[in-house]
């Protein structure tokens, strides 16, 4: 599969077809890799795809990084199911043009949560793995564990249903084709059965863990506004304090803006460097989405944006109760 | 200790307004406590609070030698600003200062100035000059050059009329574009320093829009003037005033605590400095 | 040389608890930062580097500098006690020299009183610090570049090595001599203990990864300011603020004022250079408006601006940023490839 990605990489570079590609290469940590920005062939051996690719390269394409869009007339990105869904949603909401991005498509497997890794290892370091077939086995200065895969994958890669990109001009390897997942909102359901106290206690400490550093905002590819609502000073619609008040607006805030639009890529919950657990309500609001107006979003390129106005104008009595 | 942090509290004593779009006015700041009163010298600038809105640094507009009063003008154009500009005679307002470094006077003594302004930014630049002409036996030749995009945008007019009258004073005042009604020089600062004759043995204090004193500094260099002997004010974002919060940064130079003064010498150490 | 079996830790530890308030390493919901303890159990001795850094003691995240009503400005009154740190490595010692000497002074000396930090001034000359050695070293952990080390002591009032049995003390400075001394617990320099402390050292060491000879880190930074290679390093950052939120070193700052009408408080809370609106002024501009200036101004200030300020790395190397980047944007990287470029001259 590998040698079959870098070979149509190649040829798209030498065939000038694309000016850039995006894809990953290893990372410098164990069980990582890192966004891999390839401007020429001989950098296209660096490239690699596996169960480390986390990152949702997509994010590139606009924020900050819409020079990226600007500097290059052709740009080839490899993704996975949920980040082609992204491209997507930039097209529908015409932020990059359908023609300017070269899709490769991936089969995607699921990728590794490093939460969850370090749960299994009890926060003690990894100096050694390796991922063979179904299963992955560990080794650190004192353990040494083997166990399947699955325990150790996204959650969002758990109730995936569409690991191949929707949208491409290349495929590579075999798709998964869509995936009959039944509990895809688990964590939804269980969450709402708790009572109401005890929803709050969770979210109230969870949020009161957040530092504000906003990597969840930053790796997002649904928020790609110029200035954030929590960057304008005037009028200053949030305070900045990381009291827990304040980081619960913001979440809830970010939530409404990503309502619909969210693709569950998981990349804000791997971004966070204090394990939030901002899935919930990602899901929570992905499920209302779905359930009132049978939207999912980045499937279908030639939908118009249903949800633009949707969060100002829509009763909005699911966020809390 | 003192906590470095905390404004002492001052009165709006007088409102100018200075532009007839309303957007820059002069306040004068008189002390409410004696102890308060801090020296100073001019090229300094003050954190200028507004309790619940913030604070914004402002250069001092008033001279040393003007014992009873802080004078600042202020162009509107953000949340603190904006709520300076409310601002009533008699309200109280909170001052942090002095912060920053100085025009290098005590170098000037016994020798020729000319001054480059642009603008609002003359704030300083007021009170360098009040401050030379109180001690006027001190210093030689001085030569003002002062640009404005139009003849409403001059600050300090009624002064300027007066500085006209002096015959121990040269001024150049110019706007970018001829109008009718206006038999003085047109044209942008850096043309104008290039076509009035300036004696490069001078010092040169230049302080304007950052486009302004972009073009103006190596005009100064064509003309003759040593590096080390042309001055400028940088801006940048603050908000600490004390070298901490970390913003204010170009290359290792912090301008709040490094500046806001700097020669051209030091700037072209600095990349980005323009 | 003191020693205190581990049966004995609650006690010491009950016992520091009456001078002083007693922060440690905690596990706090799923990430690790150091808090006020309540008692010895909350202590996690086996985490290295908690998620957090230490500095959040002296300089919280959000900190209100001053109140106001309309009779004034207070600044609230701060707990009695003064701190004891305990649990703080090497790499986390070090970085409180390097804080205090920005807010302790400023590198500008004249009007010294100006320059001083009431608040971090106040908890930090007030603090007792046990440093506590890094038995094992994280494969993170790269303060050997910076001439730390798991059992070096610079920055500590008490050095502590955890043997199997007991933790061992000894005194760094004045405050902790007399600290020691005051213990009343009876002196013993046995040759067992220093040939276990040796042995847990070497070990310790050679976890480590190779040190890197950072010498030309300095002027290299300098000479490369101008070059493309920052592009490079920048494209894949998305600026977020994590590595420097989590970074032991990092001290800026915004001023925020909260209130309505005559009541309120200023506040100041982390700020970090990665964020574009750091350095936008009320006109638009901006003079690092792009993520590759931002990215050069957090490399630039570690290795080369604090240098010239300050002479020395505003980095102590204890990897957290390596550790939260989420694009693996490691440091460590990032310096090997600076000192590896060749101009193109
Ligand atoms: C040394 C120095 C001297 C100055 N002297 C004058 C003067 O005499 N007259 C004048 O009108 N303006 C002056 N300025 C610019 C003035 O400080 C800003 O225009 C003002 O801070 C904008 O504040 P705001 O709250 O209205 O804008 P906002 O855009 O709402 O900015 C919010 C906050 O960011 C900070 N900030 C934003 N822009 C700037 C900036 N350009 N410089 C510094 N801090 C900024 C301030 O803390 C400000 O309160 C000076 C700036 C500096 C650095
Ligand atoms: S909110 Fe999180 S899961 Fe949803 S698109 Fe953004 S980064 Fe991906
Ligand atoms: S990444 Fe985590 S800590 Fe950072 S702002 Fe988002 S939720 Fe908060
Ligand atoms: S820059 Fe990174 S390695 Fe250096 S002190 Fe900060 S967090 Fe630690
Ligand atoms: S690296 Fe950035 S955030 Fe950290 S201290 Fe330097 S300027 Fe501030
Ligand atoms: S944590 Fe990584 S991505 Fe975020 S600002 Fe720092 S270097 Fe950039
Ligand atoms: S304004 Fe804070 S460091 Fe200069």
């Amino acid at each position: 599969m590998i040698q079959n990605l870098r070979t149509e990489v190649k040829k798209l570079l030498k065939d000038k077809k694309v000016d850039i590609v995006l894809g990953w290469e290893k990372g410098s940590l164990p069980l990582s890799s890192s966004p891999l920005f390839i401007h020429k062939e001989e950098d296209v051996d660096r490239l690699i795809f596996d169960e480390t690719c986390r990152n949702n390269l997509t994010t590139y394409l606009t924020k900050d990084k819409r020079k990226l869009g600007k500097t290059y007339d052709k740009i080839g990105i490899v993704v996975k199911g949920c980040d082609a869904r992204s491209i997507v949603l930039y097209v529908v909401e015409q932020q990059i043009k359908r023609e300017n991005v070269i899709i490769i498509g991936v089969p995607c497997n699921g990728v590794l949560e490093k939460k969850k890794i370090l749960q299994k290892t009890e926060n003690k370091e990894i100096l050694e793995s390796k991922i063979d077939g179904n299963n992955i086995h560990l080794k650190g200065r004192d353990f040494d564990l083997k166990f399947p895969l699955k325990d150790v994958l996204c959650d969002s890669c758990l109730t995936c249903r569409y690991p191949d990109a929707p949208v491409h001009n290349i495929f590579i390897g075999k798709p998964r084709k869509e995936v009959d997942i039944k509990d895809e909102f688990k964590n939804v359901i269980d969450f709402e059965k708790k009572s109401s106290e005890e929803r709050w206690e969770y979210t109230k400490d969870e949020y009161a863990r957040c530092i504000r550093c906003y990597a969840c905002r930053n790796v997002c590819p649904a928020c790609y506004c110029n200035e954030c609502f929590v960057d304008q000073n005037d009028p200053q619609w949030i305070g900045k304090t990381p009291e827990v008040t304040d980081s619960i607006i913001f979440h809830l805030i970010r939530n409404l803006h990503v309502a619909g639009r969210c693709v569950d890529c998981g990349a804000c919950v791997s971004a966070c460097p204090v394990d939030l657990d901002l899935r919930i309500m990602n899901k929570k609001v992905e499920k209302e989405v779905k359930e009132r107006f049978d939207y999912t979003a980045g499937l279908d390129i030639d939908e118009k944006p249903a949800m633009v106005s949707y969060c100002e104008n829509e009763k909005q009595d699911f966020i809390m109760g | 200790m003192k906590n470095t942090y905390i404004p002492f509290q001052m009165k709006v004593k007088k409102i100018y307004t200075e532009s007839p779009d309303r957007t820059l006015k002069t306040f004068d700041l008189s002390y409410i406590n004696e102890e308060d009163k801090f020296d100073f010298l001019p090229g300094q600038f003050c954190e200028f609070s507004i309790l619940g809105k913030g604070e914004s640094p402002f250069g001092i507009a008033s001279s040393p030698t003007e014992e009873d009063i802080l004078k600042f003008t202020v162009n509107r154009t953000g949340s603190v600003t904006n709520e300076i500009h409310y601002l009533q005679e008699g309200d109280i307002v909170g001052i942090r200062g002095p912060l920053g470094n100085w025009y290098p006077v005590e170098k000037f003594k016994g020798q020729d100035v000319v001054i480059i302004g642009g603008g609002f930014a003359f704030t300083t630049l007021r009170s360098l000059l009040v401050y030379m002409l109180e001690h006027r036996k001190d210093y030689g030749k001085i030569t003002v050059i002062y640009g404005a995009r139009n003849s409403d945008l001059f600050i300090y007019k009624d002064e300027i009329e007066e500085w006209e009258k002096r015959d121990d004073l040269t001024l150049h005042l110019t706007i970018d574009n001829p109008v009718k009604g206006w038999n003085k020089l047109t044209g942008f600062v850096p043309t104008v320093v290039k076509e009035v004759s300036l004696d490069p043995t001078s010092w040169c204090v230049v302080c304007g829009p950052p486009i302004m004193i972009k073009y103006t500094l190596p005009v100064l260099t064509e003309i003759g003037f040593p590096d080390e002997k042309i001055y400028t004010s940088l801006e940048r974002r603050m908000k600490c005033g004390i070298g901490k919060c970390g913003r204010c940064n170009i290359g290792s130079k912090y301008v709040c605590i490094d500046g806001p003064v700097f020669s051209y010498e030091e700037i072209k150490k600095i990349p980005e400095a323009l | 040389m003191i020693k205190i079996k581990k049966s004995e830790f609650n006690k010491f530890i009950e016992n520091l608890q009456k001078n002083y308030s007693v922060f440690a390493p905690v596990t706090d919901g799923k990430a690790t930062a150091f808090k006020k303890i309540k008692s010895s159990d909350d202590i996690n001795n086996k985490v290295l580097n908690t998620k957090r850094s230490p500095k959040e003691i002296f300089f919280p995240q959000s900190e209100v500098l001053f109140q106001y009503t309309e009779k004034g400005m207070e600044v609230p009154k701060r707990e009695e006690k003064p701190f004891a740190i305990w649990g703080m490595r090497n790499c986390d010692t070090k970085s409180l020299l390097l804080l205090d000497k920005v807010f302790g002074e400023a590198h500008q000396m004249p009007k010294k009183d100006m320059y001083k930090d009431p608040y971090w001034k106040e908890k930090y000359d007030n603090c007792l610090v046990f440093n506590l050695a890094c038995n094992e070293p994280l494969s993170t952990c790269f303060c050997n570049w910076f001439d730390g080390g798991p059992f070096d002591k610079t920055g500590s009032d008490i050095f502590v090595v955890e043997t199997d049995d007991s933790f061992i003390f000894e005194a760094v400075s004045d405050k902790g001599k007399k600290f020691l001394t005051d213990c009343k617990t009876t002196e013993n320099e046995s040759d067992k203990e220093i040939k276990k402390i040796e042995k847990l050292k070497e070990t310790a060491e050679s976890f480590l990864a190779e040190k890197e000879d950072i010498s030309s880190l300095f002027s290299k930074t300098k000479e490369i300011w101008d070059e493309p290679i920052w592009d490079e390093i920048a494209a894949k950052c998305v600026n977020c603020g994590a590595c420097t939120f989590v970074c032991p070193t990092c001290h800026c700052f915004d001023v925020s004022d909260e209130g309505k009408g005559n009541k309120g408080k200023r506040i100041r809370l982390w700020d970090s250079c990665m964020f574009a609106i750091f350095t936008k002024e009320a006109s638009g501009h901006n003079p690092r408006s792009q993520s590759t200036q931002r990215v050069r101004q957090r490399v630039m200030h570690k290795y080369n601006y604090f240098m010239d300020n300050y002479d020395e790395h505003l980095c102590t190397g204890c990897g957290r940023c390596v550790v939260v980047c989420p694009t693996n944007l490691d440091i460590r990287e990032v310096i090997k490839k600076i000192l590896n470029y060749k101009n193109e001259e």
